[in-house]
């Protein structure tokens, strides 16, 4: 039996995560140059000549600007540090999740409907405690269902969307009521 | 196509019996015969095989948690470029010069001029409608997979509109995902 083709280790940029000779064309190449430098030297030799003539400069650059201060690392410490914000494959950013609870109805079978409620775990609430709180309330039956990808929800039988807003805000005080929402005909529509 | 992907648009991943395991594997074995010695490796007879569906007709062919293969409708299977970097032979490879980087790095298909190009290089042999592994001028590793829309014959003589489909790029949606939960 012939050999087995070896897997190529490919060098992945640590900032970017491009292979690291695309990192030039990567979203953010000078946040890449540090890392560049340390990790892959023969890939861009212009870069290190440029390092090395004004590296001096680029010291007291990094310790006054604190726009790169997050790649430098320990010299930005001061800084309050920046929220992690997660880039969208659009190069646009996504801030981090909201804290709300969406609530939508589901019609299942014409006069049977489904409520769903996500969201409640951002705010402490343990899922599987409210889902029983829940079906004790109204009587039903509730459920955690967990999507493969998406978080976890809960599931109430029956139709309780405006009793809900009410029952949440009284069992757990964390909720404002300002930041559950219902959905309406695809729309998101505050409660209150 | 992979421009906007997040997990979210998996609507629903589930193992595959096993004689729809069977045919992927086939099928996949069909396509790339430089990976038939890796077959066992990359998927494991034993360990279960699971198809995500998504929108837009898409399959992702996931072992592990790992996305290694995805298809569009009943299209050929193609690998994604994390495996493809691993294996660079398996793929016929279409080659874009310098200036096209930019923009096949965008999301944007792949235009006949920048394969004809000085910078490019073409396989004569890539017919119409095959995946295909979009390589860059003075760079080691792919940067795209590519779905051709003419084979390169008609590339040469036409040299004008997309000649490439971009399917899958780097830092794209797809790319970024590097795990399915």
């Amino acid at each position: 039996m012939a050999e087995k083709p070896q897997p190529v280790r490919v060098l992945y940029c640590g900032v970017c995560g491009l292979p690291a000779e695309y990192c030039e064309f990567g979203p953010d190449f000078e946040k890449c140059k540090p890392w560049l430098i340390q990790n892959a030297p023969q890939l861009y030799p212009d870069l290190i000549q440029e390092s090395n003539s004004n590296a001096a400069d680029r010291v007291s650059d990094q310790l006054q600007s604190s726009s790169i201060t997050d790649v430098t690392g320990p010299s930005g410490s001061s800084v309050p540090k920046q929220e992690p914000v997660k880039r969208l494959p659009g190069g646009k950013i996504k801030k981090k999740d909201k804290q709300e609870v969406i609530i939508e109805k589901v019609t299942r079978n014409k006069r049977k409907s489904i409520t769903t409620i996500k969201g409640l775990e951002l705010f402490g609430v343990k899922l599987s405690e409210a889902s029983k709180k829940l079906g004790k309330k109204f009587a039903t039956g509730a459920s955690v269902v967990k999507g493969p990808t998406e978080k976890d929800q809960i599931d109430v039988q029956g139709d309780i969307a405006y009793d809900i807003v009410e029952f949440i805000t009284d069992t757990w005080h964390d909720v404002p009521e300002s930041a559950i929402y219902f959905i309406e005909d695809g729309k998101k529509v505050p409660a209150v | 196509m992979f421009k906007k992907f997040t997990s979210e648009e998996v609507s629903g991943q589930n193992q595959v019996k096993a004689s729809v395991q069977r045919r992927i594997r086939q099928s996949i074995a069909d396509e790339y015969p430089g990976l038939e010695l890796v077959m066992d490796d990359l998927l494991p007879k034993k360990s279960p095989l699971i198809v995500a569906k998504c929108q837009n007709h898409l399959n992702l062919v996931v072992v592990n948690n790992v996305p290694l293969f995805f298809n569009i409708r009943d299209g050929p299977y193609m690998p994604t470029l994390r495996l493809l970097h691993q294996y660079p032979t398996i793929m016929k490879k279409l080659q874009v010069d310098r200036g096209a980087i930019k923009y096949v790095l965008a999301g944007a298909n792949i235009m006949c001029p920048g394969l004809t190009s000085p910078g490019g290089i073409l396989d004569e042999e890539v017919g119409a409608e095959t995946p295909v592994a979009i390589m860059a001028e003075g760079k080691e590793h792919a940067l795209a997979i590519g779905f051709t829309k003419m084979s390169a014959k008609d590339i040469k003589a036409i040299n004008k509109g997309i000649g490439v489909d971009n399917m899958h790029y780097l830092n794209d949606g797809l790319w970024k995902m590097q795990r399915l939960d």
